[in-house]
């Protein structure tokens, strides 16, 4: 009954959908393209086709490198960000009002501020506190803009949580601190696998920060944007090609997971 | 014999209830260790209070206040970094600055001028899709066409600035393909133009579009469609008086996202830019490298952007939003 009425708009909604689709997908589909030309610049159309420039950047040490920095500092953010996150979430859920507000806009304040505020803004804070650029610097970063996607993450869901699981944890004689550990975190644990998934990607993307705080040792896209800047070839789309491969396992994967958990 | 005893005396001795049902957790909570430090704690009412609060409060009050404090403070100063033997003070000086030179507020009124189109842009272009997986897709299709939507971003912003360059290069695939159909026998220069730097914006900010608007369209309950089709509303009406209002929290929370993300771009319009589209971000970092220390006059150029973003979103949720009060 419903088709008779939203036919042709449906089926134009339809196609706009897949149109948006391809819009998406089509430039990232061309870089990888690109990835296998044998030319040393890129051009279309592609002509002949190799795995040269494979070869070439996973011998690359600067690559190697940049990549296990990366997944270093990925990994840091993510373990500090959760930590602060979840602790920030139960504060704030705790409290009742106006408290509440400003504290819930103190915490989104980080991913409110422009990118580029947020980068200066900490470059200063640094020079002040006397932290010298560099690893320490970079994680701080991230772990600032991290922390309120893991506090909006994990404060829906404790929204969810019925109250009485806490109040029936604290009769049966467990004190705040054990009902925290056997009841809350274990009843929050999805928003906080999707938080920390989140913060994964968000830190191993970030670019300005790092460019901001970053000493001489590059992470993935400062050494892309450096690339880039000194002259393309495709050894950069082969770069950009695995960063996407990985990033897209991992995603899938994340999504997989919470999927299946919403399942059971 | 322990089990001997036991059953003579009748009832259970405290040790075997105790441990019989206890997990670790329990062994942890009532070894001396825990119960006269963490336990303690937990008793103590300000303990608990201290437990929940001192780490959120100093974390945010340090770590969210602080570098926007310190970059208000130094943006005021007259020098810093702080060298022996020169005095600071405190000065608006950095802040006339802007306003003295063309070279200066350009760039923001660019900035602003690009983010407000690609807002635009990417509102029009994102409504009908997000409208389409919340409304028209079926329930259980709903999360994979959502999923499809949402893959090409964990790429990251530099990838897809690159893969941007793929398709607008003067020997990129719109360029080859145009040649090919014969409408046009040289490339059109598109990279490092303003047409390239609003593409690769719309490109990358999308989906701070799409999931605020899906979240808000989904919510809309289809009763109300049905009915009004019922009253014989065709689909325009019941865009216009039904779908439309009702989306307004997502118009306006997306359209927020997508302006401040958009002013605070760095690495796009240094890739996609030319010369003569550079944006304030450019303008602001110039103040941060090289040798002459120039920070506090940044400072104050980055305070100016915020203020600048910060007001136009507030008028526009005042504006758009109505008067109901909203968290995020």
């Amino acid at each position: 009954m419903r088709a008779v009425f939203l036919d042709w708009p449906g089926l134009a909604l339809k196609s706009f959908y897949w149109l948006f689709v391809l819009y998406l997908f089509l430039p990232l589909s061309l870089m990888v393209a690109v990835s296998f030309k044998d030319a040393s610049f890129i051009s279309f159309p592609l002509g002949n086709l190799t795995i040269d420039w494979y070869a070439k950047v996973i011998q690359d040490k600067q690559f190697l490198d940049a990549c296990l920095y990366t997944i270093m500092i990925a990994a840091a953010t993510t373990a500090i960000a959760t930590v602060i996150g979840v602790w920030i979430a139960m504060l704030i859920g705790s409290l009742r009002g106006a408290a509440q507000y400003v504290a819930f806009a103190v915490a989104c304040l980080p991913a409110v501020v422009p990118g580029m505020i947020s980068a200066i803004s900490l470059r200063i804070f640094i020079t002040t506190i006397d932290l010298p650029t560099g690893t320490v610097a970079i994680i701080l970063g991230h772990v600032v803009h991290a922390v309120p996607f893991v506090v909006v993450m994990v404060l829906t869901r404790l929204r969810s949580m019925p109250g009485n699981l806490v109040d029936a944890a604290r009769d049966l004689g467990a004190d705040s601190i054990v009902t925290f550990f056997r009841v809350t975190l274990p009843y929050l644990g999805p928003a906080i696998f999707g938080g920390m998934i989140f913060c994964l990607l968000l830190s191993s993307d970030d670019f300005v920060r790092t460019f901001f705080l970053g000493g001489y040792r590059p992470t993935l896209p400062m050494l892309i944007f450096a690339r880039v800047q000194s002259g393309m070839s495709p050894e950069i789309n082969v770069m950009a090609t695995l960063v996407l491969v990985v990033t897209a396992v991992v995603g899938l994967y994340a999504e997989y997971l919470t999927r299946r958990s919403r399942i059971r | 014999m322990a089990v001997g005893t036991s059953t003579a005396d009748g009832g259970i001795p405290a040790y075997a209830a105790q441990m019989k049902y206890s997990t670790g957790i329990a062994r942890v909570i009532h070894s001396p260790a825990y119960r006269y430090t963490l336990g303690a704690v937990a008793e103590w009412r300000y303990g608990r209070i201290l437990l929940l609060a001192g780490v959120p409060v100093v974390w945010m009050l340090m770590m969210h206040i602080g570098p926007i404090y310190e970059m208000l403070r130094i943006s005021l100063l007259s020098s810093y970094p702080p060298e022996p033997g020169v005095e600071a003070n405190f000065t608006l000086d950095n802040y006339a600055l802007f306003f003295s030179e063309k070279l200066y507020w350009m760039p923001l009124l660019r900035s602003f001028v690009y983010a407000s189109i690609a807002t635009a842009v990417t509102l029009i272009v994102v409504y009908p899709v997000a409208y389409y997986v919340a409304k028209v897709v079926s329930p259980g299709g709903r999360s994979r066409a959502l999923l499809l939507l949402l893959a090409p971003f964990w790429a990251g912003e530099i990838i897809r600035i690159f893969s941007v360059i793929m398709l607008l290069a003067n020997r990129g695939a719109v360029n080859v393909l145009l040649r090919e159909i014969g409408l046009t026998d040289r490339p059109i220069q598109m990279l490092y133009t303003s047409f390239s730097i609003s593409f690769g914006l719309v490109y990358m900010v999308c989906l701070y579009m799409l999931l605020p608007l899906y979240s808000a369209i989904e919510k809309i309950p289809k009763s109300l469609l049905d009915a009004s089709a019922d009253l014989g509303a065709g689909p325009f009406t019941r865009f216009r008086r039904i779908v439309l209002p009702l989306s307004r929290d997502g118009i306006v929370s997306g359209c927020s996202l997508v302006f401040l993300t958009c002013m605070g771009v760095f690495a796009a319009p240094i890739l996609l830019g030319g010369p003569t589209t550079s944006m304030f971000s450019e303008t602001i970092s110039s103040f941060f490298h090289g040798a002459s220390s120039r920070w506090p006059a940044g400072a104050a150029f980055a305070m100016i952007m915020l203020a600048a973003s910060l007001v136009t979103v507030g008028l526009f949720m005042r504006v758009v939003g109505g008067s109901k009060q909203r968290t995020f």
